[in-house]
């Protein structure tokens, strides 16, 4: 899972099928990046130059030394230090060459990666919902670097071809017959290995294909492993094992004989043009047409283009595959958010001073759909008074957790309102709407950072005495300061791992630290022990006290913790009471509060995860699956 | 191309290991061994063609352009043509000869780590982390795969390029040889810096790479609460920290490079010219001939490239060694649940005894379960009731040999399990985990998993015996439905019926559940249920029991309190008892709702 240049997920995305837009946009998008770096690429490609003539001065200089001092009476010292000299330049600026190349190629990288980023960041949660988390990272990690590995070779190529260029053009004011004969072979070099790297590369995604499926054997049989020692089944999937690394060999040596058919041939054809320098050199030699040093000359530009030659059907190649990487990343970068600040943003009446109401929610005639034809909210009504709580209860897919995130405006209403103290949350700054409102999550995400830092996220810079005053009231201080480190233990995927209880203590401190007008509680019991149940509960208590609350509930104990209830069915407000006058009254109410504790007899654990998968780092993406099994509920 | 791999420090072998490592693959690679000769002896023979086409151009110009014959220059090419084809196919060849015995290799390799694997015990993966265990089998064997794709032979091949070039320089002339190799001890130290500068930014880079993925991924799947509380910015400024330092430790890394490559550009010319400048006065003096010269001025990059591809393949040895040091460690582990030399196969039925069992985890100093006797007679319901930890699923595990207990033992039917074959105990108890855990591939196939020989009727007949056969068969695909990743097509009832039904194929004479904490819709409640009533029949059951129903409808129930058997007896009688059950059940009951009626 920790490794997302191999996974599962990532050989899918390529293989995914998608819509062909045409590489035009993402090569526009490359232009641009390139433009913002027009100097160093200009500056990378000058010293490619520089290197260029070192390199090609190196043969010319040696057939006049051969000619006028190995074999005429000039000095050897001068002109070996002339080669020398040539040396100098050509070692000074092939490490530069490449510098600047990698400076750039990976700046190009490193600034699309953070535009990446930041986008995710600014993208409507409707987007989160129905991309894989997968998919995000591979954009931002191998797609990016087949871009990167495209980039670093645009200045390194074009030195190469004036390399290439300068070569022709020396060796065909001396002999236009040779230089054609010898370097004729040399094209075929560009055109194998363009055929190569085309090829090899669908053979290489193959063999990876066939590895990420004995990863999964192997992972089902780590973590099935109760199941297969239990059964003593351990020769079923010793079986399967088998097929799959047989395919891992079947795959790999297909990528073999592709490499053996073209490598060798590679280091072949240099050889051709050596060969015919040799022969038809040789002969003009002896017939005085040329020097000795012209004939060495000769086969040290042959040997000096290998690889450039090589290198030209490199870029092609990668310049394809940077291609569909580039359309790849712009479509990300060009989905514009769906939830955005308005234009003209309206600000939150403020409230303490001025003695207004603070907190009041007022939803009217709302509609809503995740998908077009799927309502979840049916001409939904619903007022909250300022610092008054409600319980939302309904049995799945009834959308109360819909309710909680429209009013953080994860989504958009479908048609009618959303108001928070009298404003349409549309007309507020996203950010005044997330500050006014606070949610604590049915699974707390946890992010990489100390216990305070996790406490304090809304509000990074509150004091630690803030922070500990939370902590007491989420009833979370107390194994705070049992922890290995107090309140900067590390926590996070990668760091100290908490019990559902005491994570949820430390989203509610969250919460508490945020202070916002109105608290959004999806049942924060929901992953407890029911033994420690009523410690959460009493926590939640202190919090709410004051404060507008919509408590979602998935337990009935959690229910009277409000002060009415709101019985959700379909989409619309079907009752409105307290918990003992719609017990009374509403048989609908019943119903739904028997099949909540009918579950919860026999359940430990929260109704809504059933399709939660066995990783705690998808947490938050669970709220996406769940949301869709409600809409898929609604739909039955 | 540069830069592949790297080595930390504490993964670095000592001689001793590297000696270990090197037996232990060559006994490995027996099997291959006629490849890998096959191998050797090409890349030799491709080695002397690259060596042996500038010997061609020398004789060419000394016996052939300066004697004026034109039949030995014509010689000259024939021989260099013969010396290229001969090359080539050889080439050719020698890919196909190691990738054979490399693949082979690796192939049993996998097999051979993954039985290992297979044989351990469940104390063995408690021990160990999945995700450990899986990158052995993944990545550890995937880095050397690269290297057995193109390195090995690189390597080998370098090697006797440098000791073939020399050979061949100093045969043509021993001064110019002299001349030629002055660089050498310059480039060497150069590259021997080069190996370990490079190994250290590789480590940084790999490091980086890793932590700003972390980041990444902690952003997009943390999206919702970091929107929710309005985030972006501090979150994409932390991005960004990550993002710049990765950048830098790649520019580091290049900057190694830059020198390296610069002094070996350097180097190479610097050779020429030493080489053109001594060799000119040698000519002069008549010493050497010009075409020995021009055939060093040839053969120079055969001296220069072999040593910088060994400096660079250097490290990518390294970590290959390193990653088979901890496979071949992996593969000596010895299982601790293993089949007795002489097995006993189980009776079909019978009373399963605790003998005053005591286990202590490898990773704990206390013991996790401490002298318990239990006899639980067949037929009977037993419910393991408990604090989480105090030792009831340690209990179950050691009932069914999942674990071998660290005293006493475990008899089922007078027979010690330890004696027992593993394979009839497998028949006789089944343990069916509390999660439905499915594998890729059909229902079938999953339910298969218990009893591989079962026919497809016989699988079938396994589901209607716990009534959820017409669940499944309703399905378009009926049993041959694919359950994809993890089961995802499937709800938790479900998955949960499959793993019913695997221990119906089965058909036990006992059982042990660990009672599902997860959840269910209530419709599908009602049937897995059902289901458990009509699997567990007559069977002789051990639920390690979360739900108070569960405890209620067992015959007796066994309370294990800080490692210890505490009370046994029926409901009634423990809450008669007033003891840990009692107390038990009266928190049970308060956490109920109040739901009025």
């Amino acid at each position: 899972m920790a490794c997302p240049n191999r996974s599962v997920d990532d050989v899918r995305t390529r293989r995914a099928p998608r819509a062909d837009t045409g590489t035009a946009p993402g090569w526009a998008l490359l232009r641009s990046m390139l433009w913002h770096q027009r100097r160093g690429l200009a500056i990378g490609m000058l010293v490619g130059l520089l290197w260029t003539a070192g390199k090609v001065a190196v043969p010319k200089l040696t057939s006049r030394a051969v000619d006028r001092a190995v074999l005429g009476g000039d000095s050897l010292l001068r002109w070996s230090a002339y080669i020398a000299a040539a040396g100098v330049v050509a070692g000074l600026f092939t490490g530069l060459r490449r510098w600047y190349a990698f400076r750039e190629s990976r700046g190009t990288e490193m600034r699309l990666r953070e535009q990446l980023f930041a986008h995710y960041q600014r993208l409507h949660v409707g987007y989160h919902d129905r991309t894989q988390t997968g998919q995000l990272m591979s954009r931002a990690s191998s797609d990016l670097q087949q871009i990167q590995g495209f980039v670093v070779l645009i200045p390194l190529t074009a030195s190469n071809l004036a390399m290439v260029v300068a070569v022709v053009v020396v060796l065909a004011v001396q002999q236009p017959l040779l230089t054609l004969i010898a370097l004729a072979p040399l094209p075929l070099l560009n055109v194998l290995a363009t055929r190569f790297s085309r090829k090899i590369h669908p053979a290489v995604l193959a063999v990876q294909v066939e590895q990420a499926q004995l990863a999964t054997v192997v992972e089902e049989a780590v973590s099935g492993v109760r199941v297969i020692k239990g059964f003593g089944a351990e020769a079923v999937t010793a079986g399967r094992l088998r097929v799959e690394a047989d395919d891992i060999r079947r795959e790999s040596l297909k990528a073999a004989r592709l490499r053996s058919a073209f490598l060798p041939a590679l280091d072949l054809l240099p050889n051709v043009g050596l060969i015919a320098v040799l022969g038809l050199g040789g002969h003009r030699v002896i017939d005085g047409q040329m020097t000795r040093g012209e004939l060495l000359e000769f086969m040290l530009y042959v040997g000096l283009l290998i690889f450039p030659l090589r290198n030209l059907g490199m870029t092609l190649a990668f310049g394809q595959r940077a291609a569909v990487a580039l359309m790849r990343v712009n479509e990300v970068l060009a989905t514009v958010p769906v939830v955005a600040d308005p234009d003209s943003p309206v600000e939150l009446p403020y409230s303490a001073a001025a003695g207004m109401a603070k907190g009041a929610v007022r939803f009217t005639d709302v509609s809503f759909g995740y998908d077009e034809d799927l309502t979840v909210l049916d001409h939904f009504d619903l007022s909250i008074a300022a610092g008054s709580s409600v319980a939302l209860v309904g049995a799945t897919g009834s959308g109360k957790s819909t309710v909680a995130r429209l009013l953080l405006r994860f989504y958009d209403v479908g048609a009618g309102s959303v108001a928070i103290d009298g404003t349409d949350v549309r007309h507020l700054r996203l950010g005044d709407l997330r500050r006014a409102v606070a949610m604590v999550f049915e699974d707390t995400f946890l992010f990489h950072d100390s216990v305070a830092a996790n406490i304090a996220f809304a509000r990074p810079d509150a004091a630690p005495e803030e922070i500990e005053r939370a902590a007491r009231l989420a009833g979370a201080h107390d194994f705070i300061v049992g922890l290995p480190d107090g309140y900067a233990t590390t926590l996070g995927e990668r760091g100290f791992s908490l019990s559902g209880g005491q994570r949820q203590r430390v989203a509610l401190a969250r919460a508490i630290v945020a202070d916002p007008r109105v608290l959004i509680l999806d049942d924060a019991t929901s992953a407890v022990d029911p033994s420690k149940e009523h410690e959460i509960r009493e926590a939640m208590v202190t919090v709410m006290a004051g404060r507008t609350t919509i408590v979602i509930a998935h337990r009935a104990g959690t229910i009277a913790l409000a002060d009415m209830v709101v019985l959700l069915d379909e989409g619309r407000v079907a009752a409105i009471g307290t918990h003992q006058h719609l017990l009374d009254t509403d048989e609908r109410y019943r119903a739904v509060l028997a099949a909540l504790s009918a579950e919860e007899n026999d359940d430990e654990s929260d109704d809504e995860n059933d399709d939660a998968s066995d990783d705690p780092s998808d947490d938050a993406s669970d709220d996406g699956v769940t949301r869709r099994a409600e809409a898929r509920d609604v739909a039955r | 191309m540069w830069l592949g791999s790297a080595v930390s420090e504490e993964d670095k072998l000592d001689r001793a290991d590297t000696g270990r490592v090197l037996r232990r693959s060559l006994q490995f690679a027996q099997p291959y061994r006629r490849s890998v000769f096959a191998a050797l002896g090409l890349v030799a023979l491709s080695t002397l063609c690259v060596v042996l086409g500038p010997v061609f151009v020398k004789f060419g110009i000394d016996r052939g352009i300066r004697r004026e014959s034109a039949g030995a220059l014509n010689l000259a090419v024939v021989g260099y043509v013969t010396v290229v084809v001969i090359g080539y196919c050889v080439g050719r060849l020698q890919y196909l000869a190691i990738n054979r015995a490399g693949e082979g290799f690796l192939r049993d390799l996998r097999v051979a780590v993954f039985d290992r694997l297979q044989a351990q015990s469940m104390a063995f993966y408690d021990r160990n982390k999945a995700g450990v265990l899986v990158s052995r089998m993944t990545a550890d064997i995937e880095s050397m795969g690269e290297l057995i794709q193109w390195g090995l032979l690189q390597f080998v091949a370098a090697g006797l390029l440098l000791v073939m070039t020399m050979i061949l320089m100093t045969a043509i002339s021993w001064q110019l040889t002299l001349v030629a190799l002055a660089v050498l001890p310059l480039l060497i130290a150069a590259s021997v810096r080069f190996q370990r500068q490079s190994n250290v930014a590789y480590l940084d880079v790999r490091e980086r790479v890793g932590t700003n993925l972390s980041t990444l991924q902690e952003g997009i799947a943390g999206v919702r609460v970091i929107q929710a509380y309005h985030r972006e910015d501090e979150q994409v400024r932390r991005f960004t920290q990550s993002n710049r330092a990765l950048y830098r430790s790649h520019m580091r890394s290049v900057g190694v490079s830059t020198w390296y490559f610069g002094l070996v550009e350097l180097a190479g010319i610097v050779a020429i010219a030493l080489v053109v400048g001594v060799g000119g006065w040698l000519v002069h003096r008549r010493s050497v001939e010009f075409g020995s010269v021009a055939a060093f001025v040839l053969l120079l990059s055969n001296l220069f490239d072999p040593v910088q591809q060994l400096s660079q393949l250097y490290n990518t040895v390294q970590s290959a060694a390193a990653s088979l040091h901890k496979l071949y460690g992996l593969m000596d582990a010895v299982p601790d649940v293993a089949e007795h030399p002489k097995p006993i196969t189980l009776p079909s039925d019978g009373d399963l005894v605790a003998h005053g069992l005591s286990f202590t985890y490898a990773s704990g100093d206390r013991p996790a379960l401490n002298t318990v006797a239990l006899t639980i007679v067949a037929g009977e319901r037993l419910a393991l009731v408990g604090p989480t930890g105090a030792g009831k699923s340690t209990l179950a595990k050691l009932l069914s040999r999942l674990y071998d207990p660290t005293h006493g033992h475990v008899s089922f039917g007078g027979v010690d399990l330890r004696v027992a074959s593993l394979s009839s105990l497998r028949e006789r108890i089944v343990v069916v985990p509390q999660e439905g855990f499915l594998f890729g591939g059909s229902i079938l196939d999953n339910i298969r998993i218990a009893r591989p020989s079962a026919t497809d009727d016989e699988v079938a007949a396994a589901l209607a015996a716990i009534g959820a056969l017409d669940r499944f068969a309703e399905f378009p695909e009926g049993l041959a439905t694919e359950v994809r990743e993890r089961g995802s097509r499937l709800s938790a009832g479900e998955r949960q019926l499959v793993s019913l039904a695997r221990a119906a194929l089965v058909d036990p004479a006992v059982l042990v559940l660990d009672e599902a904490t997860s959840n269910l819709d209530p419709g599908t409640e009602a049937v897995v249920e059902q289901a458990l009533e009509r699997l567990m029949g007559e069977r002789t059951v051990i639920v390690v029991a979360h739900r108070l129903s569960t405890v209620r409808r067992a015959d007796r129930i066994a309370v294990v309190d800080h490692a210890r058997l505490t009370e046994v007896g029926t409901h009634d009688e423990l809450l008669a008892a007033n003891g840990r059950y009692a107390a038990l059940a009266h928190a049970w009951s308060r956490s109920q709702p109040t739901t009025g009626d």
